[in-house]
């Protein structure tokens, strides 16, 4: 047996905890999750099903970790071990084939969490060193600047000050004793600094003090994505050791979906211990903030608007009802697209794949599932996208299958529909 | 008159079913039979015939009265008075004399016409290999409709044949005991599934009813004999030969299901000549089924290249559709059918 | 000891052995195995959602089931039609009473048993017959799939030509392949019957601790 493929089953073994072997005893292979996957419904490739792509981890677990394993390993009974050329063939299938979105779940009559279990199946790949390309230099970004596409504190600090012409508002960095610390996706940072502006209009009018930590202004954790628990801990390090040395009482997550279930929900598992401060997502802070009265909403966008559900936020993260309550307050015309709320599709690019350039034929040929939803919308004009790799997805997709719909953040809406403020906007 | 035959009749029943418990008990008593779990009890109420049941009747009197009617028109209505008609001795006639004795060779000559044509002929290639590109023929949907009748059908078949053929193939070589217990089983199986048929048949002709009806194309095929001494024949998604195996499954199909529906509930007719009939078209009608199916089976496995992908994977070959069904091809492609399929792409998603 | 009085006898008695020690064994492994205690700040209750997410995957999302509608109807077909047979069919509960448990509750009427067996064969012949006939599941199918379901489909069919009580040997056979049936379930994905509860309850448990209502 090869080192690569040594290590990579001792990771899968060790990450099969006793959720995983559930999954992996329950499944019948009944083909439901090939249903449900824009990978599979695209390309209608056999390949792309779910359950499918644990196959070398299923293996493994049968074969050495599964009850009855050494009893049948002694009859010969016992699935064959798993080879490196396997591996090797399933690294695009585990990396490129999964946004690990979840929606494959919700097909599932076992309730299989495919998503949860590629992740775990990902530490082996990546204790293994059989990881894409395009991941493994976002890592190194990561490493470097904090920021898998390179942002450094300069970047960002230019960003600010330009925002803080356009807003008027003055944004604090590094504020000891500020209540809350805002981080944020390099997508957002380069891609559309508006969001800055936005929290600054939004947190100035509810009289919220906030700041943004020149060494932890990353939310998102290459890590998760790639699969390694050591380096998702070692990036979540910096951004938890920042908040708790400004001493704020919480942090946001932004408008971004694996950031938040990397730091909310895997967070202090990785970190080993409970965090000083409560960790919030953006979408849930201006939600509280609407509630209390504290941001009124004014004169409404009467745009035709729809809602893209980012999978780690809505599916995976919980916050399903929120940004179209926020949604129907900002915008006189907000429809849902087909297959809205829990079962939305994914736009093709999360859990690592749009970081991996390998992958992007799939990844555009996914997006055709998208563009016929939004297409499905008679009269669309804009698309609120609450999740900036989902954004930089969408723009592209937009390009490709020749779409013109104006995509906008969710926190730039509600920030731009604010009561008082009608005369300044547009 | 009526009065001395009603008497008859009472003692005929009684014999009749004390016959029948004769037949029962003794192999009971024999071997380790036991009597049905729905046999009735007939150790009760059994006494002694009326006396002078026989009457002052000469006996060819009293036979020309039960009797009456054609004896040869199995199908005549019955006529009033009359008590008893000669056609269960046709009906045994048929059954044993042509049915038992011929019916079950038919299959075995089908399969004996298929070696012989194979060994001759060998596999239908694909001419001019296969493409490697695919196109879709039957969707999961019609694909598990078909599936689904064959394993009815087999299922049916099996125990179909064990009930008509047992008696002749299977006692004179395993014995009578086992042949009783195979019956048993095989008549269970058969009367527990006869209803799965009639679901199946429909799904099935839903299913594929599309594109079965008659296109002139038809006619060429005929006229080429469908192409299986050579030439090239068109046709569109369903050739003709599929055509009649499609029509013929539901036709006969049909008459299976309403005679089997008869003899399952044999108090639906009145008219014990129905059940008589339904019996032979039954089993005609099955046999006659289950030889051609062979010649199905034959060509959409080792008859021809490439024909069970459409069944198993629901696509087959661009090259197999040109040469099979070249029109229903260029409907579903939009492309020429003589014109040759570049290979894939290579950095296409396989 | 005739044959009938081995299978029904003895030998049951050890497949049942086998069966129950076989499923509880493999069961308590696979919770043995634990996993790490989760200390991320529950939004919900994990309980709650381990409930929840078992009652929810009983019951399909339609948009999924466009293509595979027949199979998911076959599948309710088989599962709820063997559920019947084997709990409330005239025989099995006086096997049942018989042998086992010592006590009895009304059985379906004869011609419902008919039915019903009619709908678990043709469910679970749909089951196997997209098996074979769909890229994706014959993909991803491996032996233990054909033969669970080619083992439970003897069962039955053996059980099917048992019923007219009129000969030993039928039944023997029948209670033979109940045997084997018995036997091979703790080792096989015929376990699905035990484990579904862990699978949907444990994703249903994550859910549910992040507040998502499924």
């Amino acid at each position: 047996m090869s080192n690569i493929t040594e290590t990579a089953v001792e990771k899968f073994l060790e990450h099969t905890d006793s959720e995983a072997a559930s999954f992996f005893e329950a499944c019948v292979k009944c083909g439901q999750c090939a249903e449900a996957c824009h990978f599979h419904l695209a390309t209608g490739d056999p390949r792309q099903t779910p359950i499918y792509k644990l196959r070398p981890m299923e293996r493994a677990y049968k074969r050495d970790k599964a009850p009855f394993s050494s009893l049948k390993k002694m009859l010969g009974l016992a699935p064959k071990p798993v080879t490196e050329a396997e591996l090797k063939e399933w690294e695009e299938l585990v990396y490129d084939s999964c946004n690990m979105c979840g929606r494959c779940t919700l097909a599932c009559p076992m309730g299989i969490d495919i998503a949860g279990t590629i992740r775990k199946m990902r530490e082996g790949y990546s204790a293994a060193g059989l990881v894409p390309e395009g991941l493994q230099r976002s890592a190194e970004f990561v490493k470097k600047t904090s920021s898998p596409m390179g942002v450094t504190i300069k970047a960002l600090k230019a960003q600010i000050a330009h925002q803080e012409k356009a807003t008027g508002i003055k944004i604090e960095v590094d504020k000891k004793g500020a209540d809350y610390m805002c981080t944020f996706s390099s997508m957002e940072i380069m891609g559309y600094p508006e969001v800055l502006g936005a929290y600054a209009k939004l947190f100035k009018r509810a009289g919220l003090s906030w700041t943004i930590s020149s060494v932890a202004y990353e939310a998102t954790n290459v890590g998760v994505q790639i699969g390694s628990a050591p380096m998702a801990k070692e990036i979540l390090e910096r951004v938890v050791d920042a908040a708790e040395a400004l001493n704020v009482k919480y942090v946001i997550s932004p408008e971004c979906g694996h950031a938040y279930g990397a730091i909310r929900w895997a967070g202090p598992n990785l970190m080993g211990r409970q965090f000083k401060f409560e960790v919030v997502h953006i979408i849930e802070v201006i939600d509280k903030l609407r509630r209390e009265g504290r941001i009124p909403a004014g004169k409404k966008d009467d745009r035709r608007m729809t809602l893209h559900d980012p999978c780690q936020i809505i599916r995976r993260g919980g916050l399903l009802k929120e940004p179209r309550k926020l949604l129907n307050e900002s915008c006189s015309d907000f429809v849902e697209m087909k297959y809205a709320g829990l079962s939305n599709f994914c736009c093709g690019g999360g859990g690592g794949v749009s970081a991996n350039p390998r992958a992007d034929e799939l990844k555009t040929k996914a997006f055709s599932l998208k563009a016929e939803q939004l297409n499905g919308v008679e009269g669309l004009e804009a698309v609120v996208v609450p999740c900036g790799n989902c954004r930089a997805v969408f723009e592209d997709g937009f390009d490709e299958y020749e779409l013109d719909f104006e995509v906008l953040g969710l926190s730039e809406l509600v920030a731009g529909t604010l009561a008082g403020d009608d005369q300044k906007q547009g | 008159m009526q009065n001395q035959i009603h008497s008859f009749r009472n003692f005929l029943s009684l014999g009749i079913l004390m016959l029948m418990f004769a037949a029962f008990v003794a192999p009971v008593a024999a071997q380790s039979v036991l009597p049905p779990g729905n046999a009735v009890n007939l150790d009760d109420g059994i006494e002694e015939g009326p006396s002078n049941a026989l009457g002052n009747l000469s006996d060819t009197e009293i036979w020309d009265i039960f009797r009456g009617g054609n004896p040869r028109d199995i199908l005549a209505p019955t006529i009033e008075g009359q008590v008893m008609t000669t056609t269960g001795q046709q009906w045994r006639v048929i059954r044993e004399q042509y049915i038992l004795k011929y019916l079950g060779w038919a299959p075995l000559i089908v399969i004996g016409i298929l070696a012989v044509f194979y060994l001759i002929r060998g596999p239908m290639k694909i001419a001019a290999g296969r493409s490697g590109k695919t196109i879709p023929r039957f969707s999961l949907s019609a694909r598990v409709a078909h599936w689904f009748m064959a394993a009815i059908f087999i299922i049916l078949g099996l125990t179909g044949l064990v009930i008509l053929l047992g008696r002749v193939v299977i006692a004179p070589y395993l014995g009578l005991e086992a042949n009783s217990v195979l019956t048993s089983a095989a008549l269970q199986g058969h009367n527990l599934f006869g209803p799965l048929f009639i679901f199946a048949l429909i799904w099935l002709f839903i299913k594929f009813v599309r594109g079965n009806f008659f296109q002139w194309v038809d006619l060429k095929w005929i006229f080429k004999l469908g192409g299986f001494f050579g030439g090239h024949v068109s046709s569109r998604q369903f050739n003709f030969g599929e055509k009649i195996w499609f029509w013929m499954v539901i036709l006969v199909g049909i008459v299976i299901s309403i005679t089997g529906i008869i003899m399952l509930f044999p108090s639906l007719v009145e008219d014990v000549r129905w059940l008589q009939l339904s019996t032979i078209l039954h089993a005609v009608g099955a046999v006659g089924l289950i030889a051609v199916a062979f010649g199905h089976i034959y060509i959409g496995t080792i008859g021809m290249e490439g024909s069970i992908d459409s069944m198993l994977k629901g696509e087959v070959d661009e090259n197999w559709a040109k040469e099979h069904h070249d029109l229903w091809y260029e409907e579903v492609t939009g492309k020429s059918a003589t014109e040759e399929t570049e290979a894939p792409a290579k950095e296409e998603i396989s | 000891m005739s044959f009938l009085e081995f299978v029904q006898g003895p030998m049951f008695i050890f497949a049942a052995t086998v069966f129950v020690l076989g499923a509880l064994w493999r069961l308590v492994g696979i919770i043995k195995i634990g996993r790490k205690k989760d200390i991320s700040p529950p939004k919900a209750s994990a309980a709650a959602g381990f409930i929840k997410g078992n009652l929810r995957h009983f019951w399909p999302r339609g948009i999924f089931a466009k293509r595979t509608m027949v199979h998911i109807v076959g599948g309710y077909g088989f599962h709820l039609g063997l559920f019947a047979l084997i709990f409330f069919g005239a025989y099995h509960i006086d096997f049942l009473n018989e042998r086992i448990l010592g006590f009895s509750w009304p059985a379906m009427p004869r011609w419902a048993f008919l039915m019903v067996s009619g709908i678990a064969f043709a469910g679970l012949i749909i089951l196997w017959v997209r098996r074979i006939s769909d890229p994706v599941m014959r993909l991803i199918s491996d032996k233990d799939d054909h033969i669970g379901s080619w083992l439970t489909f003897l069962v039955m069919l053996s059980g099917c030509f048992a019923l007219e009580q009129a000969h030993d040997i039928l039944r023997a056979i029948h209670m033979l392949l109940v045997n084997i049936w018995l036997l091979y379930f703790p080792f096989s994905r015929l376990m699905h019957g035990f484990t579904f509860f862990l699978s949907r309850g444990s994703s249903g448990a994550t859910y549910g601790r992040k507040g998502i209502d499924l």
